[in-house]
């Protein structure tokens, strides 16, 4: 990667973390679940509401590292209009290009922190489903 | 009130901040947030991330001796320059940082008390202008054996009965935590702590309110009560050496512990090892509070 590259993943990482997207609770949320890591303090939970199959609104509080808050604001500004299919398809590679594959690389646990909490809430949405909560 | 065992080993924020400009100093940043010093920092400090700049690319182990030479030549650090590390989280990483820079005999090494945190509630400046430095020659000496411990070095401390500090969470001590909810990747293969080790959490020796380090009196009670006390070898652990550092850092500067060891490995070694005790609950100990 280019320093220039490198430049513009920073920033962009910086721009998420201090000015995070769909950050905040959401009352009529469907499911939500938090998710973390023990030791270095990153939370996070998160909010989906579906129309149908389909994402219809995403937000999630949390607290930690710059490259866990960004890439989780990050990631939630791609899922609105997403089939639940389509969310359980999302890997890791998904957020090496969301937020570059240097910054996953560094800190893979903090980058993919809204990647797992967001697969969490898609089994906790199936099974709420299948319980008929 | 008692002083620290090593009082020059401790700056305080202002000390620093008077030293912006000394080229005799040279201020670094470790954070456990990688991206944190990009967001801001001390004027004039340099940036050294325990996993990226420390760690060894390929085998779990750290930098070689000519590979810590390259790094301190091109910070342009040299043998006789002030090394004061701060960082995130009361300074976790920054012990980490200065850890190793002992490990390889580096010996003008300080910590500024309160780190980060204190540094901001005091409303310092940060910029983001990262500093260039003329390169200097740095010659290391080899690792300095005696502040780490490797599990064969653990064993036998287990073995002999000789005293082990678990500085983890009370939790991942009884082994109830081992990942978080909805993050089962995270962690080891068993939960538990190394069997006779106390739990004394590191941040135990950090006030709250300022974020940095409790009296000497205060330390004392808190490693003594605990069966922790200087005449005793004593090897301290976390998960994966970078808390234990912090501690590593209490027991030898603040308190004068001649004889502690830091034991990297940590349980990211020990709980995913093969054949090893481990114990869940708190040691039974001869007229020593759990």
């Amino acid at each position: 990667m280019s320093d220039l590259d490198r430049a513009t993943q920073l920033e962009f990482i910086m721009d998420h973390y201090q000015n995070p997207r769909n950050r905040g609770e959401m009352a009529d949320a469907d499911v939500h679940v938090e998710g973390g890591h023990p030791g270095c303090s990153d939370l996070i939970t998160m909010y989906l509401k579906f129309d149908g199959d389909r994402v219809s609104n995403v937000s999630y509080i949390g607290e930690g590292c710059t490259i866990s808050q960004a890439s989780v604001s990050a990631l939630t500004e791609q899922l609105k209009g997403m089939t639940i299919q389509e969310l359980e398809g999302l890997d890791h590679e998904f957020i090496s290009d969301l937020i570059g594959e240097e910054i996953v690389q560094t800190r893979p646990r903090c980058a993919t922190l809204g990647l797992d909490v967001l697969h969490a809430s898609i089994k906790a949405y199936r099974k709420k489903q299948i319980l008929g909560g | 009130m008692t002083a620290y065992a090593y009082p020059e080993r401790l700056v305080e924020t202002e000390w620093v901040a008077q030293r912006l400009n000394n080229v005799d100093v040279r201020i670094i940043e470790s954070d456990e947030d990688y991206l944190l010093y990009e967001t801001g920092h001390i004027p004039g400090a340099v940036k050294v991330d325990w996993f990226t700049t420390l760690q060894d690319k390929v085998r779990r182990d750290f930098l070689s001796k000519t590979e810590f030479e390259e790094l301190a030549s091109s910070l342009g650090i040299s043998n006789s320059t002030t090394v004061v590390f701060y960082g995130d989280k009361n300074n976790w990483f920054a012990c980490y940082a200065f850890w190793l820079f002992e490990y390889y005999g580096h010996k003008d090494l300080k910590i500024m008390n309160g780190g980060r945190a204190k540094w901001e509630r005091e409303d310092r400046p940060y910029v983001k202008e990262v500093p260039s430095f003329q390169r200097a020659i740095y010659r290391a000496l080899e690792p300095d054996q005696s502040i780490r411990a490797f599990r064969d070095q653990v064993m036998d401390q287990v073995q002999a009965g000789l005293p082990l500090v678990d500085v983890r969470s009370p939790k991942e001590y009884t082994g109830e935590l081992i990942h978080m909810p909805n993050y089962p990747q995270e962690g080891a293969q068993r939960g538990g702590h190394i069997p006779g080790a106390v739990s004394i959490p590191w941040s135990k020796a950090i006030n709250e309110a300022d974020n940095t380090f409790k009296t000497a009196e205060d330390l004392r009670v808190l490693y003594t009560g605990k069966g922790i006390t200087p005449d005793r070898e004593i090897i301290a652990y976390c998960r994966i050496g970078e808390r234990s550092s912090h501690t590593w850092f209490v027991l030898k500067y603040m308190l004068g512990y001649p004889k502690v060891k830091n034991y990297d490995g940590s349980w990211t070694e020990w709980g995913n090892l093969v054949n090893v005790p481990i114990e869940k609950e708190a040691p039974v100990e001869k007229g020593i509070p759990a």
